[in-house]
């Protein structure tokens, strides 16, 4: 194997490694409501999740190999990388998008370690910005848009992670609120079971869209690195081992299921009933259609997130504002310091140089990726105690009001609740 | 037209559609079940389950009313499908049509 193969080949592998994580991190954004109300069980849901993220990723036959392009100029309009960057058979492309992966993948994973829903897509983009910004110079970065439309990282990135966590937080406040108002009289148990139905109906079309959008990008970004390197040509159609390994990739880390993250979207920022949940499942689902329709791009991360929220207030649940505001502060974090990691892989990748230096930046993902995983199992969340109750209830500081009575009569029964194991104590 | 105004028009149709699909479709499934409840007779299984039984005429209210929020998920799966083809709906005419984007 020459060098040039080399580096390919280590790029291939870690886009699908992060397609991976981004299956397991964004689990939650479709699950987690139906874990929690216990809709699903825990290994339904994700199994379920990962079958429709499968079926979304085949859906994708459009190629979204421009996926850079929102944030860095490394690729022409149609998607070809830059003629003058590729003079070197394409190396310095290749080392730019190993340094973005690694820089999201990182990223990523330490947001899983802390249980934190962060943007796997703001995390892919951060990590490609800092790469493309330490190997092209600042201008090698795409700021904002020209005014006719929005582009760039303050277009792309800045203004809809502010914009739409708040859109996805008034629409399920508003169906919360509206749910209650139509069912407040009637609280018969058959109903119970419907808002469940209605819940698992969006949290899977939640599924495919993730599917469609997100193995779209990997599969992009996999596309271009063949082209830089001169293994494939067209820019309108995408390698089938690229589609298939790509599905599948992500399709398995759902199914891995980030619980962690789970646990803290479902249990730890509110804890919601079939009703909430179907109203914030509903939001989620609408929100991010109706965006990808409009061309609006959001973080599926931010409306989950939002929604649950706005779900919550709708019927006065006691928010743990001190979640809340940890998911804000990784959210307004990921970003810059995604960019930050991958600005400093490239630099690690080009002092070492050629073949060796994505071989050591590949070695310190591997390495840290490790010494992750180790951590995550000091304190281990799976499925079987992803419903655990949350333990810093003290923190909860608004007025619980009429909720606490409530809570008692729409409890799922204990029939639909997977028996809890003991808690794992030794250590690994 | 500058950033902000874009941003704010994309998220204000954002707003829209999401306030008719996403809070609009549970309400009418809400209001569905709501209607069976009305005039529904209980009765006890033989495991001493209290269950209702329906009127016909809640039953054929509330079957309207969830067929509309059924239409609603299937639009949105052809919203899904279109996208991965590189085609969209457009919402210009009734019923919406598939288009090249």
């Amino acid at each position: 194997m020459d060098a040039a193969t080399l580096t390919l080949v280590l790029v291939i592998v870690t886009a699908l490694a992060f397609d991976f994580t981004n299956g397991f991190h964004d689990t939650a954004n479709a699950m987690a409501a139906s874990i929690s109300t216990g809709a699903l069980k825990p290994k339904v849901a994700v199994g379920l999740s990962a079958i429709l993220n499968l079926v979304g990723a085949f859906l994708s036959v459009e190629v979204a190999l421009t996926v850079t392009n929102a944030v860095i100029n490394l690729q022409t309009k149609d998607g070809a990388p830059d003629p003058a960057l590729i003079a070197d058979g394409g190396q310095a492309v290749l080392i730019i998008i190993l340094a973005g992966l690694v820089g999201g993948i990182l990223w990523n994973l330490f947001t899983w370690l802390l249980g934190l829903p962060s943007s796997s897509s703001h995390a892919l983009l951060g990590g490609l910005t800092g790469a493309g910004a330490a190997g092209l110079g600042w201008s090698g970065v795409k700021w904002n848009g020209d005014g006719t439309k929005l582009d760039g990282v303050v277009g792309k990135i800045l203004l809809p992670s502010l914009i739409s966590p708040v859109i996805a937080m008034l629409v399920a406040f508003t169906g919360c609120w509206l749910v209650h108002k139509v069912t407040n009289s009637v609280m018969h148990r058959l109903e119970e079971r419907y808002f469940r139905y209605g819940q698992v109906g969006s949290a899977s079309l939640v599924s495919v869209a993730h599917g469609t959008n997100d193995a779209q990008k990997t599969m992009g970004v996999m596309t271009l690195a063949l082209i830089a390197s001169g293994h494939w040509s067209s820019t309108t159609s995408v390698p089938t081992w690229v589609k298939v390994s790509a599905a599948t990739a992500i399709a398995l880390g759902t199914y891995l299921g980030g619980w962690r993250i789970i646990r803290t979207l479902g249990k730890g920022l509110v804890d919601i009933t079939p009703r909430q949940g179907m109203s914030s499942d509903g939001s989620t689902a609408a929100v991010l259609l109706a965006a990808s329709h409009l061309g609006f791009a959001l973080s599926t991360t931010h409306v989950a997130t939002g929604s649950v929220l706005g779900g919550g207030l709708g019927r006065g649940t006691p928010v743990r504002w001190s979640t809340a505001g940890r998911m804000v502060t990784a959210w307004a974090t990921t970003f810059p310091i995604a960019a930050l990691v991958g600005a400093l892989m490239w630099w690690v990748a080009d002092s070492v140089g050629g073949a060796a230096g994505a071989l050591v930046v590949f070695i310190i993902l591997v390495a840290v990726s490790w010494w992750i995983y180790r951590q995550s199992r000091v304190d281990h969340v799976g499925a079987h105690n992803v419903n655990e109750t949350w333990e810093d209830a003290a923190e909860v500081t608004s007025s619980p009001a009429e909720h606490g009575v409530l809570d008692a009569s729409e409890a799922p029964p204990s029939d639909d609740v997977e028996p809890a194991e003991p808690t794992e104590t030794k250590t690994h | 037209m500058n950033t902000i105004e874009l941003v704010l028009q994309g998220a204000s149709n954002v707003l829209f559609a999401g306030l008719v699909f996403g809070a609009g479709l549970p309400f009418i499934y809400a209001v569905a079940l709501r209607v069976l409840t009305i005039g529904s007779v209980d009765y006890a299984e033989a495991d001493g389950t209290i269950r209702s039984r329906p009127r016909f005429s809640s039953r054929v209210v509330a079957g309207v009313l969830i067929a509309v929020v059924i239409g609603g998920i299937v639009l949105g799966l052809v919203l899904i499908v279109a996208s991965g083809f590189g085609m969209a709906v457009s919402f210009e005419s009734f019923p919406p049509s598939i288009v090249e984007k």
